[in-house]
């Protein structure tokens, strides 16, 4: 049997109440695997991001069950689910994301900081060491108006692995990058993902970047459309089920 | 508290939000400004004045009881007791020598001299001239600051001396060194020489002429003392300690220098509150200025704390990150005030021209540092609660 860090059971996510209301995530079902890398595509519009989100613990599903780690975590506590993020989760956004306040090197410690204060030496070293395998060191005393956008994501992937996570939600990281810089990013979280055991969950709608994932689920309207094993499908193969427009209306 | 990543952080943000540091902290500086100023000022004004009034003359005086007891009335209540008048001194304290020694046994009380008080007149260049006789031991010219004050002469009560105050001794062209005679109401005349002139600062004290406390008894023809001057160590305390007195000695009476200034004491109270009536609206301006400028702050930062809650922040963590702002600005503001107030104080006791001083204590550099650090801090509540109550998601969802 198959060792999943996430269950998520009937997830329905409306946005709104009384006579406006938006239904956005319809009854999703979805497991995800430990140590994978899945890909979540679809549309605009297609409740990707807010699936994302909800499997982040950021915001809470409507209904349905959300189990990570073993435990239940729909309908915990704001403080309970803030202290989950920060043990067991890193999070890398399109728009990066970083305090303006602080330099590179302080923003990835900033998730240490949280958690336990001050960071002594050793962790430093640790963040410092993250820096050099990223290939930012040189940039650990800049702001991040002093950096580009690569690097300004190359630090938010340091800051996302400081404290260790077990799973990362990343959330288009290469939107906003051209498409050289978005290609040594990717290949860096899935090398980053591959040596920390680390689970990766991210949303693209660049479809070469999910063909490069483990796994590629497709959203549309708010359902699942499909799930595509890229090992046992093989590249071409899920090439050929994407264009596949079934589920589209 | 101060190794915590939300004192951190929130020191960071007011550093890199120099602009808007920059203006709470000049706010809050000019508040405690003008708070301490303000309050070392009305301290010095009143001081001074309290000290005018009752600095040279006694704080409390033990005077004769000048009434005899009534007998009780009633035909049933009546007994031959009742008849026998209690014993009072009525114009003057007989055995005068108990209370001196009483009064010295209390540590609130700083100097006790018994005095002799009576007029007379003086003829000179055809003209007779009312004065106000005093005659005191040594201790009593010391209450009387008469040492430091002499303009002409010395200090000195011996013989036939006398040291007559500046109003009067100018009145009469009198200077130290000469001879005069002196007259009592039934026509007896004694002769003095002036042994110096002084200066006390007050109108009534420059009217006075001190004789020795001797001289004065056998010329007023006073058997035991007019009264006992006595000055205590916390001047407003005289009217407690009076009444404390008064309640265990039913012979005399102990009037304090409040009981017969009370207009001064009004107004002292008037300024007092009309002081403290404008600190208090300095508080509030001061409290919503930080609350207004850090309430924009927590909307402009909202983007970084939507990413520190993403992050693991907790509601309570982002509200700290905004009261120790408000804490931080309220003690550096407070801080500089303090020494803005000291510096204003300065030029104003220097270039203004006052006759008075400028005094403080350090519950008036303490008092408004609490304050401001207090209205700050409370003032970062709203701000605080705005930070709390924000979701992650809104500032993700939104980039």
């Amino acid at each position: 049997m198959a060792d999943n860090i996430i269950s998520a059971k009937n997830i329905n996510k409306v946005y709104g109440a009384g006579n406006i209301k938006a239904q956005v995530l319809f009854d999703i079902n979805l497991e995800i695997e430990r140590n994978s890398f899945t890909a979540l595509i679809g549309p605009s519009g297609s409740g990707k991001s807010t699936l994302l989100n909800c499997l982040a613990l950021l915001d809470p599903p409507t209904s349905g069950s959300i189990v990570i780690d073993g435990k239940e975590q729909a309908g915990k506590d704001v403080n309970s689910l803030s202290k989950f993020r920060n043990d067991r989760i890193g999070f890398v956004f399109q728009f990066h994301y970083l305090l303006p306040e602080f330099t590179a090197l302080e923003n990835i410690l900033i998730p240490y900081n949280i958690r336990h204060g001050k960071a002594p030496v050793n962790i430093v070293k640790e963040a410092e060491r993250l820096m050099e395998r990223i290939g930012i060191l040189g940039e650990k005393n800049k702001y991040q108006g002093e950096m580009s956008g690569g690097q300004q994501q190359r630090v938010s992937i340091a800051r996302a692995l400081i404290n260790k996570p077990a799973l990362i939600f990343a959330d288009e990281p290469t939107g906003n990058l051209d498409t050289e810089t978005g290609g040594a990013v990717l290949s860096l979280m899935k090398e980053i993902n591959a040596e920390n055991n680390t689970t990766l969950v991210m949303v693209t709608h660049d479809r070469d970047i999910a063909l490069q994932s483990d796994r590629v689920v497709e959203l549309v309207n708010g359902r699942i459309c499909r799930s595509i094993n890229l090992k046992a499908a093989g590249v071409e193969g899920a090439e050929k089920q994407l264009e596949n427009r079934s589920c589209y209306p | 508290m101060f190794r915590s990543y939300e004192w951190m952080i929130a020191l960071r943000f007011l550093k890199k939000g120099k602009g808007q540091t920059v203006l709470i902290v000049l706010g809050v500086a000019m508040g405690v400004a003008v708070q301490f100023f303000l309050s070392s000022l009305m301290s010095g004004l009143q001081t001074s004045l309290v000290d005018r009034t009752v600095g040279a003359a006694p704080h409390i005086t033990v005077l004769p009881a000048d009434s005899l007891p009534g007998y009780v009335s009633g035909a049933q209540k009546a007994s031959s007791d009742n008849r026998k008048p209690i014993y009072s001194e009525k114009t003057e304290i007989l055995s005068w020598q108990q209370y001196p020694e009483d009064l010295k046994k209390d540590g609130a009380i700083k100097s006790i001299s018994p005095a002799v008080n009576g007029s007379g007149f003086i003829e000179r260049g055809g003209v007779t001239v009312p004065v106000i006789l005093k005659g005191v031991t040594d201790e009593g010219l010391k209450l009387y600051k008469i040492p430091g004050n002499i303009v002409s002469g010395k200090a000195e009560l011996s013989g036939d001396s006398a040291l007559f105050g500046k109003k009067i001794a100018d009145r009469l062209s009198l200077s130290a060194g000469d001879k005069l005679n002196l007259k009592n109401d039934r026509g007896e005349q004694i002769f003095v020489q002036v042994n110096g002139v002084f200066d006390i600062g007050s109108e009534a004290g420059n009217g006075l002429v001190f004789l020795s406390l001797d001289r004065a008894r056998s010329f007023l023809r006073v058997g035991g003392v007019s009264s006992i001057e006595v000055q205590v160590v916390d001047v407003f305390a005289a009217d407690k300690l009076a009444k404390y007195y008064a309640k265990g000695n039913t012979r005399v009476k102990f009037e304090s220098w409040q009981s017969k200034n009370r207009e001064l004491l009004q107004a002292l109270s008037a300024q007092s509150s009309s002081t403290n009536t404008i600190l208090f609206f300095v508080i509030i301006s001061i409290s919503l200025g930080i609350a207004s400028v850090l309430g924009i702050a927590a909307v402009q930062k909202q983007r970084q704390l939507g990413i520190l809650k993403a992050m693991g922040t907790s509601n309570v963590s982002a509200a700290k990150i905004f009261i120790y702002q408000g804490f931080a600005l309220g003690l550096l503001g407070s801080f500089l005030g303090v020494l803005a107030g000291l510096a204003l104080g300065y030029m104003f006791v220097t270039f203004a021209g006052v006759n008075f001083g400028f005094d403080f204590s350090a519950g008036m550099i303490i008092t408004p540092v609490i304050l401001a650090c207090l209205a700050s801090t409370l003032a970062s509540l709203i701000p605080a609660r705005k930070a709390a109550g924000l979701s992650p998601i809104e500032v993700i969802r939104n980039g």
